[in-house]
């Protein structure tokens, strides 16, 4: 039975969907590339394609810690995200996006590699002047046991056009479990985006450097 | 004479329940970032009655160009949009050049 349940939940795990701090849909048809470097504790890279607007099927490569810290896994993995609801509203725009995968991890805190499965969440809402996420991105091995928690609050200082460039001002809080950083993790940053390229670029509290860049094509 | 007549009245009536309409404009929900938007466009261009597209986050208007004498079916602006990631509240056929509605944008721009 309890071979059974471990089963069903792997499942789960796998067939559900997912994506990183932007949305990891683009839209029907269309490819999504991420690659983020966060703040020298986690780096990150994506891509995915959207057969339909609600899924996308990819995979990515992530790496947790350094080569000098004690503890340091990579891991590489296939996903698939899925849209659970999308609000389109007036003025703003709202989602819930779900995920799930499995992968191979290798690591300094254990021998040979091991198999890695991953899930996660992401809740986000937008008018043209504020934007908040909440995202949970969980990655587990039979050596590790990895979940990044990452809030964001943004702010637009003017409303873009649809063919002009788009500014926003956030503020990020981000904690890990699993032994890579302790206590919550602050960071201020600047997004800038405009036709399909997304940048966003900023310091954590201990001036660290934290970007990401984002093409939908 | 007679007949001239009814035929001319059937005629002309015809002409004008066959005339187009030059453009489509949809007030769509949820259109609030250029970036998440770019699938609109490419969806739309895809068709071929498509000449031009305009986006307006302000107004929140997708408006399509149709090519001489082509139109698009509701159902098929629908998925569009769908598989773009957003709701259409309305539909409208109007005679007004896409170049009118851009200068329309342009002068309503905050």
């Amino acid at each position: 039975m309890e071979r059974w349940s471990r089963s069903v939940v792997w499942i789960a795990l796998t067939a559900a969907p997912a994506l990183a701090l932007a949305k990891p849909i683009a839209f029907a048809n269309g490819t999504t590339v991420m690659v983020e470097y966060g703040a020298d504790t986690m780096k990150e890279a994506q891509v995915f394609y959207a057969p339909q607007f609600n899924f996308s099927v990819g995979g990515g490569h992530v790496e947790f810690g350094n080569e000098k810290s004690p503890k340091a896994e990579r891991i590489t993995y296939a996903r698939l995200n899925y849209l659970l609801h999308r609000w389109n509203l007036e003025t703003a725009q709202a989602n819930l996006f779900t995920w799930g995968g499995a992968g191979t991890a290798t690591g300094n805190g254990f021998r040979g590699t091991q198999i890695a499965a991953n899930a996660g969440a992401q809740a986000d809402y937008e008018t043209r002047r504020v934007y908040a996420s909440l995202k949970t991105d969980w990655q587990r091995a039979d050596a590790f046991d990895h979940r990044v928690d990452t809030l964001q609050l943004g702010i637009a200082p003017y409303k873009h056009s649809y063919n002009g460039l788009a500014t926003w001002f956030l503020l990020q809080g981000r904690e890990y479990t699993g032994g890579v950083r302790r206590g919550i993790e602050r960071a201020a940053l600047v997004r800038l985006f405009k036709g399909g390229t997304w940048v966003e670029a900023g310091l954590t509290t201990e001036g660290r450097i934290q970007a990401m860049v984002m093409i939908n094509f | 004479m007679k007949t001239l007549i009814t035929v001319g009245m059937a005629l002309l009536s015809l002409a004008a329940s066959t005339t187009y309409a030059k453009t489509i404009e949809m007030n769509v929900k949820g259109l609030v970032c250029a970036f998440c938007a770019q699938g609109i466009e490419k969806k739309l261009r895809k068709l071929p009655a498509t000449a031009d597209i305009v986006v307006s986050l302000e107004d929140r208007l997708v408006a399509v160009a149709l090519k001489d004498g082509q139109d698009i079916p509701d159902a098929e602006l629908r998925k569009a949009l769908t598989d773009a990631g957003y709701t259409v509240a309305t539909i409208q056929r109007t005679e007004t050049p896409i170049a009118e509605i851009r200068s329309r944008i342009k002068r309503s721009k905050p």
